[in-house]
C-alpha cells in the first residue's frame, strides 16, 4: 500500500508556509513551492512524488508503479468541479471507503435524503474485480431516493455505479436528473493518517447549472457528516478481513469484493487480519 | 478486598435511567454492551457490536419489542436473534445471526447483568432505593476513602447528609468507576438533592486523590 | 427573516431548530464557511464585523449572537418559550444561555480540532467540556427529582434549545456522553418534540416514525 497514491490537500488550499500532516504515520509538509507548484516533503527532507489531479495534491511514500487513476467523465467542460473540503474521522481509512460503497444504510443514516423507510430493499446488482484495470466495480445498483441530489425535487429510483481504483479512493457515478444519460461523479478520497484515523476529502464533478457552489458543498458535507458518527462507532475500529468477524449479505457484495481485493493485494493498512 | 468481591451479577444501571423504548451503552467487565428496555417494559442486554458491520447497538433504537441497529436497521429480538434485515425484507434471517444476548435481572431498581448463565438471583438491597448513577475518574479504593464509609460486597456503605447510602462500584476501565448510588428508602426528596450535591464533593476528592497518585 | 447559515455549525443549527420547533418562518442563506471562509469575506464582515455565523437579519435588525436570535424568535412567535415571567425563571433562563457559551467554547472548540482541522489545546478543551457536562448532568438530575424534564420550569424553553446542540455533538470532539443518564433522557425528550429537525451527528428518533413492519391501524 506504500506505493499507492494518496490525497494530502486541496490544490486551492496550498500556502507557501505549508501544512503539516501525516501520511501513514509519517509526518509530511504539503506546501506551494517557489513557482507555486505543490511540494510534499518528509520530516527528514525527502521530496515525495506528486500528482495534481481532481483538485487535490496526491503523493506517495513509496514508488508508484502506475500513474494515479483518471476519471475521463470528469473532464467534460460543462461539469462543475466541487472541492468539498476536509473532514477528519477517527476510523480506519478502509472503513471510510467501505461505507461509501454501501447503499443499504441510506434509509437509516441519510433519512429522507438518500433513502427512507419503507424503501429499504437492495435489489441484486453486479460486482466484479476488473482484472485489466485492477479495480473493483459495482454496476446496476438501484435504490429509491426521496431527494437524490440537490437538483432532484422528489423521490426517484436512482442508479449508481461504484468504482474502487486505489485502496483508499472510491468513485461513485450516479444518474443525473437534469441530464438523462449522463452520470454525476462523486468521489471519496481518503488520506490515511494512521490505521484508525483519516482525513477525508470528498470531491465532485457534476452537471448542475442551477445550484450554487455553496449549496453543492453543503449537501455533500451534510451527507458525509451523517456518516462520520457511524464510522467512529464501529467495533473494531480496523476493518476485519477475517470472514468470521462480520456478517455480509447479498446487499454487501461490493464490500465483499472490496475486502477480497484488499486481501489479494496485501492492502492491509487499516485492516484487521485475525479476529481478536 | 470485598470491593472486588466476585459476583456473577454485575450492577450496571438504574431502572429509572432506562425508560420503556430506550437503549443505553454500558460496560460489563471492560466489554462494551447495550442495555435496552422494550416498549412493554422488558429489560434486555447484549453485546454492543452489531453482527452485521460492527456498529454500536447502543446508538440504535427500540421499536416495540425489538432493538434496531442505526446503520442498516437490522432488528434483534429479546433473545438476541436477528429478526429482520431491511435490505432483504423477504428473507428470514438465519438463526445463527445474533447480537450476543446476556442474562439480565431487574431488582430493587437496579439492572444487573451476568456474562454467563446463572441460577441465583442478584443480591437484595434491603431498605434502599436508587438515587442516581455517576462515573468517577478514580479507582474504587479512592472512592471508599473519599466517602469515609466502609466496605460491603460490591461497594461502599456510608453516611451522607445524615442518611445511610450505598455506593455500588464497578470498575469500567483503569481509573474509571461506575457508581450506582442508593439511599435509605425513607429519604425525602430534599435530602436526595442534598446527597446528590454531596456526592459531587466525594467525586472531586476521590479524583483529586487519584490524580495525585498518578502524578507521584 | 434571513439566517446566514452553515449546515455543520451547531450555533446555526440552534436557530434552525428553534424556528422548526415553534413553526417560525426562516429563510436560509448558506455561507461557505468551510472550506471557503466566506464568513471572513467583505460582504459578511460588513454585516457582522465579528466574522462569526450565524447572522439573523430581520428588516433593520441584525443579530449575531445565537442566544439573542432564540429570544427574538420566541418573542415573535412563541413567548412561552421564554419561560415564566418570574424573577427566578427569567434569571435561570439567562443562567443557561450564558452557560451555553461555555459549552460552545469547550465542546465546540474540541469539535473543531477533532473534525475540521481547527487549532486549540484539545486536552484542555475536553477537560473544560467534561466539567460543563457534569454540571449539566447534576442540574438535570435535580430537575428529575422534582419531576421536571426541562432546564427551567414545567415546559421547554430557549434555555434547552441553546444548550442542546453542542451537548449532543460532544462526541464529535471525542467527548463521550455515555456517563450522563440525565442528559441522555433530556436529549431524548428534546428529540421527541414535534417539529424537531436533525443535523449531521444528531440522529432523529426513528422509532417515532411508523414501523414499516406493523400494518397501519385501520388498514
Ligand atoms: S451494522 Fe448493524 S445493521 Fe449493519
Ligand atoms: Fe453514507
Amino acid at each position: 500500500m506504500i506505493d499507492a497514491w494518496y490525497p494530502v490537500g486541496l490544490i486551492s488550499g496550498l500556502t507557501r508556509e505549508g501544512r503539516e500532516t501525516l501520511l501513514m504515520e509519517q509526518p509530511i509538509t504539503v506546501r506551494a513551492g517557489k513557482t507555486g507548484k505543490p511540494e510534499v516533503v518528509t520530516a527528514d527532507g525527502r521530496s515525495l512524488p506528486i500528482v495534481e489531479r481532481f483538485g487535490h495534491v496526491w503523493t506517495s511514500l513509496g514508488t508508484p508503479e502506475k500513474d494515479l487513476f483518471t476519471i475521463p467523465e470528469a473532464d467534460h467542460p460543462e461539469r462543475v468541479l466541487v472541492d468539498v473540503g476536509v473532514v477528519r474521522v477517527k476510523c480506519s481509512p478502509l472503513r471510510a471507503v467501505e461505507n461509501f460503497l454501501d447503499i443499504a444504510h441510506f434509509p437509516f443514516v441519510h433519512t429522507d435524503i438518500l433513502g427512507a423507510e419503507p424503501h429499504t430493499e437492495v435489489e441484486k446488482y453486479d460486482v466484479k474485480i476488473r482484472e485489466e484495470e485492477d479495480e473493483v466495480w459495482a454496476t446496476k445498483v438501484k435504490f429509491f431516493q426521496p431527494q437524490a441530489a440537490k437538483s432532484a425535487e422528489e423521490g426517484i429510483t436512482t442508479e449508481y455505479m461504484y468504482r474502487v481504483p486505489s485502496p483508499t479512493s472510491s468513485v461513485l457515478y450516479k444518474t443525473c436528473p437534469p441530464r438523462p444519460g449522463e452520470w454525476d461523479v462523486i468521489c471519496l478520497f481518503v488520506q490515511p493518517l494512521t490505521e484508525t484515523l483519516c482525513d477525508v476529502w470528498p470531491w465532485m464533478a457534476l452537471f448542475d447549472e442551477d445550484t450554487s457552489m455553496t449549496d453543492l458543498i453543503h449537501f455533500q458535507q451534510l451527507i458525509f457528516l451523517q456518516d462520520r458518527s457511524i464510522l467512529e462507532n464501529q467495533i473494531p475500529a480496523r476493518l476485519p478481513l477475517d470472514p468470521g468477524m462480520e456478517t455480509p449479505t447479498r446487499a454487501d457484495l461490493t464490500s465483499i469484493a472490496y475486502r477480497r481485493w484488499l486481501k489479494q493485494h496485501g492492502y492491509t493498512y487499516g485492516a484487521e487480519l485475525v479476529a481478536q | 478486598m470485598r470491593l472486588n468481591a466476585s459476583s456473577p451479577w454485575i450492577p450496571l444501571a438504574l431502572s429509572g435511567d432506562i425508560p420503556n423504548g430506550t437503549v443505553i451503552p454500558a460496560t460489563l467487565c471492560s466489554k462494551p454492551i447495550a442495555i435496552w428496555r422494550s416498549q412493554s417494559g422488558q429489560v434486555n442486554a447484549n453485546g454492543n457490536r452489531c453482527p452485521h458491520r460492527g456498529m454500536r447497538l447502543s446508538h440504535g433504537f427500540v421499536r416495540g419489542e425489538t432493538l434496531s441497529c442505526i446503520y442498516h436497521g437490522w432488528r434483534f429480538g429479546q433473545d438476541g436473534a436477528c429478526q429482520h434485515i431491511p435490505a432483504h425484507p423477504d428473507v428470514v434471517p438465519p438463526a445463527s445471526i445474533n447480537c450476543g444476548p446476556l442474562q439480565v435481572a431487574e431488582q430493587d431498581g437496579v439492572i444487573w447483568v451476568a456474562e454467563d448463565q446463572v441460577e441465583s438471583q442478584p443480591p437484595r438491597l434491603d431498605g434502599l432505593k436508587p438515587l442516581r448513577s455517576l462515573v468517577f475518574c478514580a479507582e474504587p479504593e479512592a472512592i471508599l476513602t473519599a466517602s469515609g464509609g466502609t466496605e460491603v460486597d460490591l461497594g461502599v456503605e456510608a453516611t451522607l447528609a445524615g442518611t445511610r447510602i450505598c455506593l455500588l462500584l464497578q470498575g469500567q476501565a483503569p481509573a474509571e468507576t461506575l457508581c450506582l448510588v442508593l439511599v435509605d428508602q425513607a429519604t425525602s426528596p430534599k435530602a436526595c438533592a442534598e446527597i446528590s450535591r454531596a456526592l459531587e464533593g466525594i467525586r472531586r476528592r476521590a479524583e483529586g486523590e487519584t490524580e495525585k497518585r498518578g502524578a507521584a | 427573516m434571513i439566517l446566514y447559515d452553515y449546515i455543520l455549525s451547531p450555533s446555526c443549527y440552534k436557530v434552525r431548530l428553534m424556528a422548526a420547533l415553534i413553526g417560525a418562518p426562516l429563510e436560509l442563506r448558506p455561507v461557505d464557511f468551510h472550506p471557503g471562509k466566506e464568513h471572513l469575506g467583505e460582504d459578511l464582515l460588513a454585516l457582522n464585523p465579528a466574522g462569526s455565523i450565524p447572522i439573523l437579519v430581520d428588516g433593520d435588525l441584525i443579530l449575531s449572537e445565537s442566544a439573542a436570535m432564540l429570544a427574538y424568535l420566541a418573542g415573535q412567535y412563541a413567548p412561552d418559550w421564554l419561560g415564566e415571567e418570574t424573577a427566578t425563571s427569567r434569571a435561570m433562563v439567562q443562567q443557561w444561555l450564558a452557560f451555553a457559551h461555555r459549552l460552545t467554547a469547550a465542546l465546540g472548540g474540541a469539535r473543531l480540532v477533532e473534525m475540521l482541522h481547527g487549532q486549540g489545546d484539545l486536552e484542555a478543551l475536553q477537560t473544560a467540556g467534561i466539567a460543563a457536562l457534569r454540571e449539566l448532568e447534576a442540574a438535570l438530575f435535580k430537575r428529575r427529582l422534582d419531576g421536571g424534564t426541562w432546564l427551567v420550569g414545567e415546559s421547554i424553553t430557549i434555555a434547552d434549545v441553546a444548550c442542546f446542540p453542542y451537548v449532543a455533538l460532544a462526541p464529535d470532539g471525542s467527548i463521550s456522553l455515555d456517563p450522563y443518564p440525565s442528559i441522555r433522557l433530556w436529549m431524548r425528550a428534546l428529540r421527541g418534540q414535534a417539529g424537531f429537525v436533525e443535523m449531521p451527528g444528531i440522529h432523529r428518533r426513528h422509532e417515532l416514525a411508523p414501523d414499516p413492519l406493523t400494518p397501519a391501524e385501520g388498514a
